[in-house]
């Protein structure tokens, strides 16, 4: 026996489990390139990545902003910060709550009534640096109060009762105390926020603030995943009994996860009544509730970067892209392309669909055009250079509406028989689909960009869903449903 | 006293129609364990299928058929079209994600409501559709009870919404596939191993669950006359809120849920204020989920570990 | 498979290229010397929980315009910022029409909330908008130079409304309900002291827009009431209630403001509706109008005033490129502000005043008689 330290031996240690030491290898990683960015993201290490995307974040104005992008911006941090912090709640300690949005607008509606003019005869206002503190503090009492049934309620029941508390949020600032909530009209006037000798009344500062504020969230919070708290919530998450079974305080852990998203909501909120100078009942409603969900879903729920990219992208493509109806005719056609591309395994069947769909459109619009003339006297609804390119090829006819009407419905049909059908006959359908529409998009779709803005963004949120579950950054897990 | 039984008989036609929206939520909610948020916008579709039946056959002013043909045929096809827009949906969004974490068909679900509202408002524009229920069915051919009246559509709503929570009930304890529903709630993958098509189990019950729906949808045409392409959100909520609050999964407890709503509904606005109506309600349902956690009628989950 | 991945993100990066690169603007503005291009912008709840509302905004711009396009041989174009009646909503539709440089003014938005919250932004951009239904009276206290509205606010209609009722309905008691929006609540605000002052009992309910069932409210009518007050938006709500009055045997009458005022949708005999401008469909001069919009359906009070509001921003537009010069947002501001139009289709004319109110705001009550047809109360 040797005093010298032993080589590794061949088999089993005692104290050390290979099985987990080994675990970071059998991670799933995304195919080919995307794969190698990954593992190569990973050996940078998430505080860099951090630090490098704060800095594309700050640098982004610099490049060149306009007034709508930075405005976009803005809202699309503060869903950010609204995701990142749901995911506290939904992603780590698996509570689903749909009441999220009343923290956002308690934070919101506090900052408001502490920094200006509301209370009494000149109002109160509290330099920001002591009104967003209370304010958080406030949220996270609020928290541990509408977290409070969790201990009694599981799962969908809890989803119930967050929801109420969410919808009596805006019946509340609505109806109750007209006088100091301000009823429908809401509160005006707010204060900026002035902190550090600087005040913040631009567009311009208010996203340099909030990119410093989701970075700086973001890092706390992942010092809080990285925690025993943050191991502990994820152990409630998968298996609230067998968490309890390890001494993990499961009702303390679930109220410290209400506690803490609603702190964040509060934060999110503060800024946002600061920079809207105003609030409103409306505000707080559910469609900014499902954009969060859809943001944090999308993104990998359980991933504080997944929220947070995942807010980013919902809300540019929703409120920006589709805001304007060149960039949803860029997108619509794009996707199309897009998906053929991954979706159509040999290049010979994806240039073979092209093809067909090329000619299958000029046939159809010689024969259309040679039966009567007003089937194709109308122009394609798109502007710019893709209208023009598909003058020709695509049936417009004089009355749009009705035809497009039909088209759309028939659209719909073949898109459900189209996910029915194997292999050939699929091909061969998808031809018609594709000509069907671009028709349906340059007679009616392209005409109504309001209308069309929401469409798309439910058939994103369905078919992404549906091509990954568990979101852009998510993990793949799969529940016991028992 | 005529009021407090004007507004039980109020509470009570409500409550019928709630109750029939929430039976179709919970069936589909006890077979795949998924909050389909899009269950509103199928009722919706159904009181737009009822509203283009008449315009079909006439108009509320001069209709061809008589008016029991005329209802027949309203419901039959909004049941049918809204039982298939259900199965389609089921097939063409929900299949794929049967395995995924249940956080992802609820988006799914959230996406399709974005995308059936949207479409109504494409197809059939903005303004409201009105059934005029009143021109073929007069207010005069129902009753009055001192000063409590009840029309005929309310009797009809009540009485349809009991005879098809019975037909339900009945399929359930009597039929197969009423055996099989259960059976795939519980454990789909032994469903399967004991021979149980799976895949129609579930079509089967979005079938039934949308058509329900379907039918609520021109039942409240009939009631309200006014639709649009946004009735199906706060339908939905209601939906949701009825099924969890007597107990998800539970078809008596949906119909209870329902019921409950619709008194509170009614008897708030009537002897409290209407304008915190929907602040009691939401108080008074907290309420109650605090007392009986798994809900009125739920059973409560015994969680294997 | 490596090679295809790699052409799918390219694509998908040009893609977001070419995004960035066209969101901040169509095509550059025209130096227009022949043709007189510009574009308008329209802010209305197009989608949404009232798109009832807005696509009847919508449907009656895109009338205007393609009339005045053809009349003044204008080259036009609309460009839709969905707000969904949500003040955030309009900060952003807002937004994104300022930073449009093709943009010279807008029509909407619809909400007084949503004036208030972007109000500062069209200041700043030296951009007019004018209003059809943001009936606040706070609006138009020089908050927000650069806004105007064709009809009149609240405090004319409200008291006008009120002490008709009190002068001639002599009810001796009444039921107000208000939607829970900011329209109503002002109404209400501007008519319970008149009525209260009056001696009448008056019962303030209150319910959401959102709600299409009154059975429970209307079974709160006491024998005593005679009239209810329904300062509403959405008159197909209305038609609704009045629809459970008559189910349930209740004598009261509807009073409504000019949310109801809807020949097609509002029809309940006996009732009162005040309004803004008369029926244009009892206009002989706006019979091809009304004939043209017929085909978007039914529409209310809503359509006509955005109607007017579009003209007026056409004729600017048009006199701006007569006298010679490109039009630009400051100078169709000021021809705004010079707008005197003897006649419109609100049948009466449009000038504004100095804080943007139209100095002839007229107020019109009607009756509904028990075909059904609405009849103008004279006086």
């Amino acid at each position: 026996m040797s005093l010298d330290p032993q080589p590794k031996a061949a088999g089993p240690q005692v104290g050390a489990d290979e099985w987990v030491a080994r675990q970071e290898d059998r991670r799933e990683y995304l195919p080919s390139w995307l794969g190698s960015a990954q593992r190569a993201g990973e050996r940078i290490g998430w505080w860099p990545r951090l630090a490098v995307a704060a800095v594309a974040g700050l640098l982004l104005p610099v490049i060149g902003l306009g007034g709508f992008q930075l405005q976009v911006g803005i809202d699309a941090l503060v869903i950010a910060v609204l995701a990142v912090g749901l995911n506290i709640v939904v992603g780590w300690a698996g509570l689903l709550d749909l009441g999220y949005v009343a923290f956002f607008g308690f934070g919101a509606y506090g900052f408001a009534l502490l920094s200006s003019s509301q209370i009494g005869k000149a109002g109160i206002h509290l330099p920001a640096l002591l009104s967003v503190p209370i304010v958080m503090i406030g949220a996270a009492i609020l928290g541990l109060i509408v977290g409070w049934p969790s201990r009694r309620l599981i799962g969908d029941y809890l989803a119930i009762v967050t929801l109420f508390f969410g919808e009596a949020f805006v019946e509340f600032t609505n109806n109750v105390a007209p006088k100091t909530l301000g009823g429908p009209n809401g509160i005006i006037s707010i204060d900026p926020i002035r902190s550090f000798g600087y005040q913040f009344t631009s567009n311009e500062s208010y996203y340099y603030l909030l990119v410093v504020v989701l970075v700086l969230t973001m890092a706390v919070l992942r010092l809080l995943d990285t925690s025993r708290t943050g191991r502990a919530w994820r152990a409630v998450r998968e298996d609230p009994l067998a968490a309890a079974a390890m001494t993990i305080p499961v009702n303390r852990l679930k109220l410290m996860a209400f506690a803490f998203g609603a702190m964040v909501a509060a934060l999110a909120g503060t800024i946002f009544a600061a920079q809207q100078i105003s609030v409103f009942p409306t505000n707080f409603d559910t469609p900014i509730l499902i954009l969060v969900y859809a943001g944090l879903i999308l993104g990998g729920a359980g991933s504080i970067a997944g929220a947070a990219t995942g807010a980013l992208v919902v809300m540019v493509i929703y409120d920006g892209l589709l805001r304007s109806p060149t960039d949803s005719g860029y997108l619509f056609y794009g996707l199309i392309l897009l998906t053929l591309l991954v979706k159509l395994r040999p290049w010979r069947r994806l240039g073979l669909v092209l093809a067909a769909t090329a000619a299958f459109g000029f046939a159809a619009h010689a024969i259309a055009g040679a039966i009567s003339s007003s089937a194709v006297a109308g122009r394609p609804a798109s502007a710019g250079w893709i209208g023009s390119a598909l003058r020709d090829w695509v049936i417009v006819p004089a009355n749009p509406q009705i035809a497009g009407n039909w088209g759309f419905v028939l659209l719909v049909c073949m898109l459900i028989a189209l996910v029915q059908m194997k292999s050939w006959w699929r091909t061969i359908l998808l031809v018609p689909t594709l000509y069907l529409a671009c028709f349906v998009w340059e007679t009616r779709l392209a005409a109504e960009p309001s209308i069309t803005r929401q469409l798309m963004i439910g058939a994103i949120l369905i078919v992404m869903m549906n091509a990954r579950p568990q979101g852009l950054l998510g993990e793949r897990r799969v529940e016991a449903l028992t | 006293m005529g009021f407090f039984f004007q507004e039980l008989v109020n509470g009570i036609v409500v409550g019928a129609l709630y109750s029939l929206i929430a039976l179709g939520f919970s069936m589909v909610y006890g077979v795949l364990k998924l909050l389909n948020f899009a269950h509103g916008d199928l009722y919706m579709v159904g009181a737009f299928a009822g509203y283009f039946v008449i315009q079909w056959f006439g108009g509320s002013k001069a209709l061809t058929i008589p008016v029991p043909l005329l209802l027949v045929i309203m419901f039959v096809l909004a049941a049918a079209l809204t039982g298939g827009l259900g199965v389609a949906i089921e097939r063409f969004a929900y299949r794929p994600l049967r395995n995924a974490p249940r956080i992802a068909p609820l988006i799914t679900a959230i996406g399709i409501s974005f995308f059936l509202e949207n479409a109504a408002l494409l197809l059939f524009g903005g303004q409201f559709r009105i059934y005029n229920t009143s021109d073929f069915i007069p207010f005069s051919s129902g009753f009055q009870i001192g000063s409590v009246s009840v029309d005929a559509v309310q009797i009809m709503v009540v009485v349809l919404g009991i005879a098809l929570m019975i037909a339900l009930q009945q399929l359930v304890v009597r039929t197969k596939l009423g055996k099989q529903m259960p059976a795939v709630a519980a454990d789909r993958e032994a469903a399967e191993m004991l021979g149980i098509n799976v895949n129609f189990t579930i079509a089967a019950t979005f079938f039934l669950g949308s058509a329900l729906a379907g039918v609520a949808g021109v039942m409240a045409g009939l009631l309200f006359n006014q639709v649009t392409n946004t009735i199906g959100f706060l339908a939905g909520l209601k939906a949701f809120t009825a099924a969890v609050v007597g107990g998800i999964g539970s078809l008596p407890g949906a119909m209870l849920g329902g019921l409950l709503i619709g008194m509170a509904e009614s008897f708030i606005t009537g002897y409290v204020s209407s304008t915190f109506t929907n602040l009691l309600v939401f108080g008074l349902l907290i309420a109650v989920m605090l007392v009986r956690p798994s809900g009125l009628l739920g059973q409560v989950q015994l969680q294997k570990v | 498979m490596k090679g295809r991945n790699i052409i799918a993100a390219s694509a998908l990066g040009a893609l977001v290229a070419a995004g960035c690169g066209s969101s901040g603007g169509g095509t550059t503005a025209g130096g227009g010397s022949k043709a007189c291009k510009a574009s308008i912008g329209i802010e209305a709840p197009i989608t949404g929980p009232v798109a009832v509302l807005g696509q009847e905004q919508l449907h009656f711009a895109q009338l205007a315009l393609s009339l005045d396009n053809k009349q003044n041989k204008t080259k036009i174009t609309l460009v839709q910022g969905d707000t969904q009646l949500d003040p955030k909503q309009a900060t952003t539709a807002t937004q994104q029409l300022t930073s449009n440089a093709n943009v010279l003014a807008v029509v909407g938005p619809a909400g007084s909330q949503e004036v208030e919250a972007v109000g500062p932004l069209f200041a700043r951009a030296t951009m007019a908008f004018i209003s059809g239904s943001a009936t606040n009276v706070t609006l138009t206290q020089g908050k927000y130079p650069t806004f105007f509205r064709v009809v009149s606010n609240d405090h004319v209609q409200g008291m006008n409304d009120a002490n008709y009722i009190v002068n001639n309905l002599h009810p001796k008691a009444v039921m107000i309900v208000d939607d829970q929006e900011v329209y109503s609540t002002g109404l209400v605000g501007f008519m319970t002291p008149i009525l209260k002052a009056a001696g009448i009992t008056v019962d303030h309910e209150s319910v959401s827009q959102k709600l299409t069932d009154f059975s429970s409210l209307v079974a709160k009518v006491t024998p005593a009431t005679s009239v209810v007050i329904l300062p509403w938006q959405v008159a197909a709500n209305a038609q609704q209630f009045g629809r459970n009055l008559a189910q349930q045997h209740k004598k009261a009458v509807i009073f409504g403001t000019d949310g109801l005022f809807s020949p097609d949708a509002f029809k309940i005999p006996g009732s009162y509706v005040s309004a803004f401008g008369p029926d244009i469909t009892a206009i002989p001069a706006d019979a091809s109008l009304v004939t043209a919009a017929k085909k978007y359906g039914s529409f209310g009070t809503f359509g006509p005033p955005i109607f007017a509001a579009t003209h007026v921003i056409d004729e600017a537009i048009a006199s701006v490129c007569k006298a010679g010069q490109t039009p630009s947002r400051s100078n169709v501001l000021a021809a705004i502000k010079k707008t005197n139009e003897s006649t419109s289709i609100l049948g009466q004319p449009i000038s504004f005043d100095s804080h943007g109110d139209n100095a002839h705001g007229k107020f019109f009550l009607f009756k509904i008689n028990s075909a059904g047809k609405y009849e103008l109360i004279p006086g």
